[in-house]
């Protein structure tokens, strides 16, 4: 009987699976979720706004170890060492169907199927030694359970215009794009490319760099600051860390200034007039929105700040882990250990750490 | 990468591990210390960059900033090779070089990632295993250290008074002569890597011989009354430095005569000063850098690169030597620049051209390049007979 659980199955839910199963094998660990096929939901999004390639680079992959990157896979299959040289330069991103590629290969390897149970876990129970998943128990729990849901601004709900940008559309002749980060700067590509005039609403300019936050805090160095910061100060960098942000690049900026010098691009203060609203505003964020997540800090009056669940360092809820058992958590609600904790290095940060403490365990 | 410093130090000297066993290996086989010192040298030069340069320039390192910071460690590297006059030799230093920042990048980008799950996002840091590369990087120095210190030669203590020689010595060994140490009757070098100070050599067939062996450095050591030859070198290479060599009264004998030893490298005198003999420095079939020497009252030539030799002769005193001073012959190739040549005589009683005091003469299909020579009072200052040339020029043609 599995004593190890995963909630979720999605990407970094299965991120956290391959990892196990270093140590583990398929019978011994159980994954909880609602889509067999890990990338299902993430395929959605991105084929919705029409995302060809990734944002991250090489090591933005579900492998346990950053090395082989996708670079590699793509030298392989490229014929050409023109993504490795690339990836020396920062410069390579794989594209969509690389990673997906890469996604199924995987699932089919890791015996990924043999251990989802298709089933949506509602409670967490902490118990003696263990936990609870809906009454069946476990010794170590990682909870990857994904984005809560899309956020469309209140004023927004209900709109017949309006559509997110992680739902299928396509784009009528004057748009407005709500948002600036990612999603945001791929409509309005998209949208010009199809000949729209373009409007961006947005709150405050977007930061530009290259992943989602700087790079330093993809490691200890950055981390180690960061971990040290007092509650309200690590609010407040999570705040300006997870602010819209989009990369650098002429492939950005060049189509923006054409339709700009046109006229079909502009910034707007408000959405009055467009045929079509897209949000591209993300997800809903915090832990209230996940019902999981907000039973689990409510029944175990677990420490909270802001909208974020704290956790330790290691992507622990303290209070619920010790050296006999294991509650972690991955993916997005994990931001408190690790602020690009929704990118597949933060699954792969979470997942690690989960390894170590199953395999420090005596008892496991 | 963004490296903690605690993370560029492991990688860094776990990844300089297996280039110390393979230069520890290297230094085995070629019974030479200059790639475990040279792996040192690599060792502490990162490190110090490392802490002082690179943690702070770099709070994310790119892969492409491996090459530069490759080139700025090789430069400082080199920089002290240099400055500190290491001897190990360019080619195979670099090559050594190369392979250490081959291993690292691979390393580095590939085997610890493979290695240690959370290599990336522990910034380097290699736990128990960086711990380990550390305390084996210091055992490995440790011993190397150690072994070199174990295997340095016995030092001989030649106390004052006459030893009655001929002494031959047949091991690897340290001559150390004490003030008034006299040997009388000649040393015999017959074995690789003995070293032979401050020690007087008195009569003898030859004053000292080595012969057939490598690795010899003779250093103050002072000549008089040998039979043959001052220093007689054959098949065997040397370093030869601040001696003094008294062939007064022998006509036949040479100072320093080091022949037939092409394939050992490049032998050096360096410092001496020889009075007398039919030749002061010669050398024959030889790769020879003859430096600083004071050369007098020679009956033959003062200093002579003979024999197919390829010699350099530079910032030489030659005076009062008969019929010639610098010789260049039998299709040697010579650079002479910066040496005096003052007073030499012109050789009449022998009747033959080529002796009629020539301060540097090229003979017999030999090439002799000149820089700089300051040629005083000689009754011809160059020539060139036999289909041999003589060029002026900084830089040799060889």
């Amino acid at each position: 009987m599995p004593r190890v659980a995963v909630v979720g199955s999605g990407l970094a839910g299965f991120t956290a699976y391959r990892t196990l199963r270093r140590a583990l094998g398929p019978g011994e660990i159980a994954v909880f979720g609602t889509d067999a096929d890990p990338a299902a939901g993430w395929r959605v999004r991105a084929a919705a706004i029409r995302q060809r390639e990734m944002r991250s680079e090489s090591d933005g992959h579900t492998s346990p170890t950053s090395f082989p990157g996708l670079a590699l896979s793509s030298v392989r299959r490229r014929r050409s060492l023109r993504p490795l040289l690339d990836s020396a330069l920062d410069r390579y991103h794989p594209t969509v169907d690389e990673f997906l590629a890469h996604v199924e290969r995987e699932r089919e390897r890791s015996g990924w199927d043999e251990s989802v149970v298709l089933r949506r876990v509602e409670r967490v129970a902490a118990v003696e030694a263990g936990f609870e998943l809906d009454g069946e128990p476990f010794r170590h729990v990682l909870l990857a359970l994904g984005h809560p849901g899309l956020n469309v601004p209140a004023e927004l709900r209900g709109d017949p215009r309006a559509v997110h940008s992680y739902e299928p559309h396509d784009y009528a002749s004057t748009v407005t794009v709500v948002g600036a980060g990612l999603a945001a700067a791929t409509e309005w590509l998209n949208a010009l490319a199809e000949g729209a005039e373009v409007v961006s609403v947005r709150r405050r300019e977007p930061a530009r760099r290259p992943l989602n936050v700087p790079r330093h805090y993809f490691t200890r160095r950055g981390l180690a600051g960061y971990h040290r910061l007092p509650p309200s100060e690590r609010v407040e960098r999570l705040r300006t860390l997870t602010a819209p942000s989009y990369p650098p690049g002429s492939a950005w900026d060049e189509p923006l200034a054409r339709a700009a010098a046109e006229g079909r691009f502009r910034i707007g203060e408000a959405v009055n007039g467009a045929r079509q609203v897209i949000c591209a505003t993300g997800f809903l964020r915090g832990f209230r929105h996940d019902p999981l997540l907000a039973r689990l800090v409510s029944e175990h009056d677990l420490e909270t700040a802001d909208d974020w669940l704290v956790l330790e360092p290691d992507s622990t809820v303290p209070g619920l882990s010790d050296a006999t058992r294991t509650l972690a958590v991955a993916g997005a609600p994990g931001q408190w250990a690790f602020p690009a904790a929704d990118t597949l290095a933060g699954a792969r940060y979470a997942a690690h750490r989960f390894l170590r403490r199953i395999q420090a365990c005596r008892t496991r | 990468m963004s490296y903690t410093l605690r993370g560029r130090v492991e990688t860094r000297l776990a990844a300089l591990l297996p280039v110390l066993l393979g230069a520890c290996v290297l230094a085995g086989a070629l019974h030479r210390w200059w790639p475990v010192e040279l792996v040192a040298l690599m060792a502490a030069v990162g490190l110090f960059l490392d802490l002082e340069a690179w943690h702070r320039l770099f709070p994310y390192q790119p892969a492409w900033a491996s090459v530069p910071v490759g080139v700025v460690e090789l430069a400082a590297l080199m920089a002290i090779v240099h400055g500190f006059g290491l001897h190990a030799p360019l080619i195979p230093a670099l090559v050594l070089f190369g392979v250490g920042w081959l291993t690292a990048f691979v390393l580095a980008q590939a085997g610890f990632p493979l290695l240690r799950l959370g290599y990336a996002e522990d910034g380097g840091e290699l736990g128990r295993v960086g711990a380990v590369a550390a305390v084996a990087i210091a055992l490995a120095f440790g011993g190397s250290a150690a072994t070199y210190v174990v295997r340095l030669p016995p030092v001989v203590l030649l106390s004052a008074g006459v030893h009655q020689g001929p002494l031959v010595i047949t091991r690897r060994e340290v001559l150390r002569g004490a003030p008034g140490a006299v040997v009388r009757g000649g040393i015999v070098v017959a074995h690789d890597d003995v070293r032979i100070e401050n020690v007087t050599v008195v009569g003898g067939e030859n004053g000292i011989t080595v012969d057939g062996v490598r690795g010899t450095v003779i250093d103050g050591v002072t000549v008089q009354g040998a039979k043959l030859d001052g220093i007689h070198v054959r098949l065997a290479g040397v370093v030869i430095r601040g001696c003094t060599v008294d062939m007064l009264g022998n006509r036949l004998g040479q100072g320093i005569d080091i022949s037939f030893n092409m394939d050992m490298g490049m032998s050096m005198v360096e410092g001496c000063t020889i009075v007398g003999g039919q030749q002061g420095i010669t050398t024959h079939s030889s790769a020879t850098s003859i430096m600083g020497n004071r050369v007098s009252r020679t009956t033959g030539q003062a200093i002579s690169v003979d024999e197919m030799s390829m010699g350099m002769a530079s910032h030489n005193a030659v005076r009062d030597a008969l019929g010639v001073a610098l010789y260049c012959g039998d299709r040697s190739m010579c650079m002479f620049d910066h040496n005096t040549v003052i007073g030499t005589r012109p050789d009449t009683s022998s009747g033959l051209r080529n002796r009629r005091g020539f301060a540097v003469l090229a003979d017999f299909q030999s090439e002799a390049d000149l820089w700089r020579n300051s040629l005083t009072a000689n009754p011809v200052a160059a020539g060139a007979m036999t289909g041999a040339t003589l060029a002026t020029t900084s830089r040799p043609s060889w």
